[in-house]
């Protein structure tokens, strides 16, 4: 069964001159309203001793987590837990579901 | 014309492949907004906007007509566009001034050529869209079929907001994902009822999977929704509609709508969907000054935001000359304008007078004293206004982003049957040029003939049905011939020296020209890297213009040269014998001399075939077009037929549709558009020289 998590936003990240900030990062947090799973997409670039990388995940401790050379479309959202990605997801709604799924055995 | 507050107005096109539904859309939203009573049909020859004879004849779009439609409070002005390739001037200017578009693909072959063209045109003017999926009354129509060639064919992001209730001839409505309604027809006959119903138990599965889809798609891209979803389970309507309209303006995902408006069903959910997720005038960024001289395309610009209050600004996107004189179509970006006021043409710097001005219903016209920020109109009177010119208060003379053109591929000669017809001739073609930038006019410097470029053999053939209709004159045309283009393909140096002494003063003139190959589309560069005044400065302008002369007429076979640079990077000059003339005659043979030595080609238009053919002609067709040279890029099935696409010259392309008839038993469909621009292989190349010798 999946647990049910209270989400809030987490942190956010500009479009560019004239867009507003996006959130890009929503927290799942137990009753006790501990984080225990963030969702997260961080979008490059970052550079790593000289390559320039184009997305990346972070931890809560934004720490680099996971890192990948070309923008991905379509696995844009990471599901992190406790410092590890558990799952990918398209759009942050399907990663929600997704975490949800993880942390209940789904 | 009433004034309606700018954020109850849309101004948008309809835009599509040739018989996807159009101006079937167009008439049915007329009739169920009330600005028609009675219903005309394609096939009748009786719509609205199809209003030339030469459309209601043939039943197809040839221009883009204007209309304006009220629905629930809103003024919706439209635009329909034709289909056809040939035409697709029309769809560029329109898609340049409008600020949403309903994006119409057929039920039954999903995304077609022309859609991917006028899809990539609506791009580049960053349109938002509705997609309309039509005709799934059809036999052989599959709406996820078609949606899925969306991702396939344009590669984007799409996100259904309705499913349909029964297919082909058991259609019956749609399921509204954003209400989680049924809406059920009552009929297909014109004017039928709808009611709304539960969802059918038997799609109720369905529906919700395409609603979470929409959901996920649509919340994402707005935090408050998202805490909404969150907190609640779900979301309001209001505040999903607020999504859909967000993602739809930014272009972050593309609303995907269904029905038959030749069976009246999902018409007024359309109209819905334009009022609620298609932008307003002061919902869009506004609209973008021009690079000025010397500024990258991509530069940052002065933008000019739609308001009333404010100087005017408008962009005069299209000129027709009909018997009461010349109608200039202006769409207002900025401020208001009266009758008799005077406006600055700030594209070729000179003041015009408003005479009258018009809303265009088709057609047929009516009178307005003053035209507001966000309004299509169309004054009357103006003098020497092209189309893509500005038109602005002197007071702040902004000029705004121009139009891209495409390039003619196909050229005639045309002569008058009878001589006194000459200048009548001259005229009428001008005037038709000066309607239509994708056609262009000019007199062959070896043979005197005028020769006519055009986008395609239909294209050329309405031109000439107009100027005898319009214009009175019965004209001979040779037959189609291929716009090739000359180009090089190695850089080279050139010195030339014009000397010419017979007594009296001489002529002197010295230019050393680099020339260098250029990526296509890129036309002519001149670049002056002279120091030290080896050639003086007033000379300059007549060594780009002897250049830019002499590249009308190839070395090769007479083409125009295009896709070099030139470069002037030294000369000499005599203080007394020199002048602008010798520089330019010197340019000329520097051209001449150069070129035959930078490896000069031939290029010839490729075109993108799309054949539609039924599975057992396909050997046939594909190996048809391996014969005229063409390069086959893709099989696909579609229902029971298979779609093949190809690269193949336009030169192998002429009377094609005959042989595929005959090849197909009148079967197969095809369509084609202008690719690119490629060196023809040498043995053809010969006998094009030999021809032009």
């Amino acid at each position: 069964m999946p647990v049910r998590l209270r989400w809030m936003r987490g942190r956010t990240e500009g479009d560019g001159p004239g867009h507003p900030d996006r959130t890009r990062e929503w927290v799942g947090c137990d009753d006790a309203g501990e984080a225990i799973v963030r969702v997260v997409c961080v979008s490059g670039p970052i550079r790593v001793g000289w390559r320039l990388r184009h997305a990346v995940a972070r931890d809560e401790e934004a720490r680099v987590v996971e890192l990948r050379p070309p923008v991905d479309r379509e696995r844009r959202w990471l599901i992190v837990v406790g410092g590890r990605v558990v799952g990918r997801a398209a759009l942050p709604l399907q990663a929600v579901r997704g975490a949800e799924a993880a942390l209940g055995g789904g | 014309m009433a004034r309606t507050p700018l954020e109850k107005i849309r101004n948008i096109g309809i835009t599509a492949h040739i018989d996807a539904g159009k101006t079937t859309t167009t008439e049915r939203i007329l009739y169920y907004t009330g600005k028609s009573h009675k219903l005309g049909e394609v096939h009748d020859g009786t719509t609205t906007t199809d209003y030339m004879d030469q459309e209601r004849e043939r039943g197809i779009t040839i221009t883009s007509a204007a209309v304006t439609a009220e629905w629930k409070g809103h003024r919706i002005n439209i635009i329909d566009t034709p289909g056809h390739i040939d035409f697709n001037i029309e769809v560029n200017r329109s898609l340049r001034v409008l600020d949403g578009a309903i994006f119409i693909i057929e039920g039954v072959a999903g995304v077609q050529p022309q859609s991917e063209t006028n899809w990539r045109l609506a791009d580049r003017y960053n349109v938002p869209r509705i997609i309309y999926i039509n005709k799934l009354d059809r036999t052989g129509s599959d709406f996820f079929r078609a949606a899925a060639t969306l991702t396939e064919k344009l590669g984007i992001n799409w996100v259904a907001l309705q499913i349909p209730i029964g297919a082909e001839d058991t259609l019956k409505g749609v399921v509204d994902l954003v209400t989680m309604k049924a809406l059920v027809w009552e009929g297909d006959e014109l004017g039928a009822k709808f009611h709304e119903a539960e969802i059918p138990d038997d799609l109720k599965e369905k529906a919700a999977e395409y609603r979470q889809k929409l959901l996920d798609t649509a919340l994402a891209v707005d935090d408050a929704a998202m805490e909404e979803y969150f907190d609640k389970g779900d979301v309001s309507v209001e505040t999903l509609k607020r999504c859909i309209k967000k993602g739809t303006i930014s272009g972050e995902f593309r609303p995907v709508v269904c029905g038959s408006s030749f069976k009246n069903k999902g018409v007024q959910p359309l109209l819905d969907a334009v009022i609620d997720y298609l932008p307003s005038p002061v919902d869009i960024e506004g609209i973008k000054v021009a690079p000025e001289e010397g500024q990258d395309e991509d530069s940052d610009r002065r933008v000019i935001e739609v308001s009333e209050d404010g100087p005017f600004a408008g962009l005069a996107f299209k000129i027709i000359n009909d018997k009461y004189g010349n109608l200039t179509f202006v769409r207002v970006y900025r401020g208001v304008l009266r009758t008799g006021d005077q406006v600055l043409n700030t594209t070729k710097g000179h003041k015009e007078r408003i005479g009258r001005m018009f809303q265009m219903h088709a057609d047929k016209r009516e009178e307005i004293k003053e035209v507001y920020a966000g309004d299509i109109a169309a004054f009357v009177g103006l003098k020497d206004t092209g189309t893509g010119d500005t038109l602005a208060d002197p007071a702040d003379p902004v000029v705004l982003e121009r139009m891209a053109f495409p390039v003619p591929v196909i050229d005639i000669s045309v002569e008058p049957k009878t001589k006194d017809a000459i200048e009548k001739m001259t005229i009428g073609l001008q005037k038709l040029a000066g309607e239509d930038p994708s056609l262009r006019l000019r007199t062959d410097q070896e043979t005197g003939q005028t020769i006519l470029s055009g986008m395609g053999e239909l294209h050329l053939e309405i031109v000439i049905d107009r100027l005898k209709r319009e214009y009175g004159v019965d004209a001979n045309v040779g037959a189609p011939q291929v716009a090739y283009r000359e180009t090089i393909t190695r850089p080279h140096t050139e010195v030339y020296t014009h000397k010419k002494q017979t007594g009296g003063s001489g002529q002197f003139a010295e230019v050393k020209i680099i020339f260098e190959p250029l990526e296509r589309n890129q036309g002519i560069i001149f670049e002056n890297q002279v120091v030290g005044g080896a050639v003086p400065k007033e000379y300059i302008p007549a060594v780009e213009k002897g250049i830019r002369v002499q590249a009308d007429t190839g070395v090769l076979a007479g083409f125009p040269t295009v896709d070099f640079k030139a470069t002037l990077v030294d000369g000499k000059y005599h203080d007394v014998d020199s002048s602008a003339l010798a520089f330019e005659i010197a340019a000329k043979a520097c051209f001449r001399e150069g070129m035959k030595k930078a490896g000069p080609v031939i290029l010839e238009p490729i075109m993108d075939v799309e054949v539609t053919t039924p599975q057992d002609h396909v050997g046939d067709v594909v190996g048809d077009l391996n014969r005229r040279r063409g390069v086959i890029q893709s099989q696909d099935m579609a229902g029971t037929s298979v779609i093949v696409r190809a690269h193949v010259p336009l030169k192998e392309m002429f009377g094609y549709i005959s042989n595929l008839r005959g090849m197909t038993k009148g079967r197969a469909s095809f369509s084609m558009q202008f690719h690119h621009y490629d060196p023809v292989p040498r043995q053809i190349a010969d006998e094009i020289m030999a021809k032009s010798a």
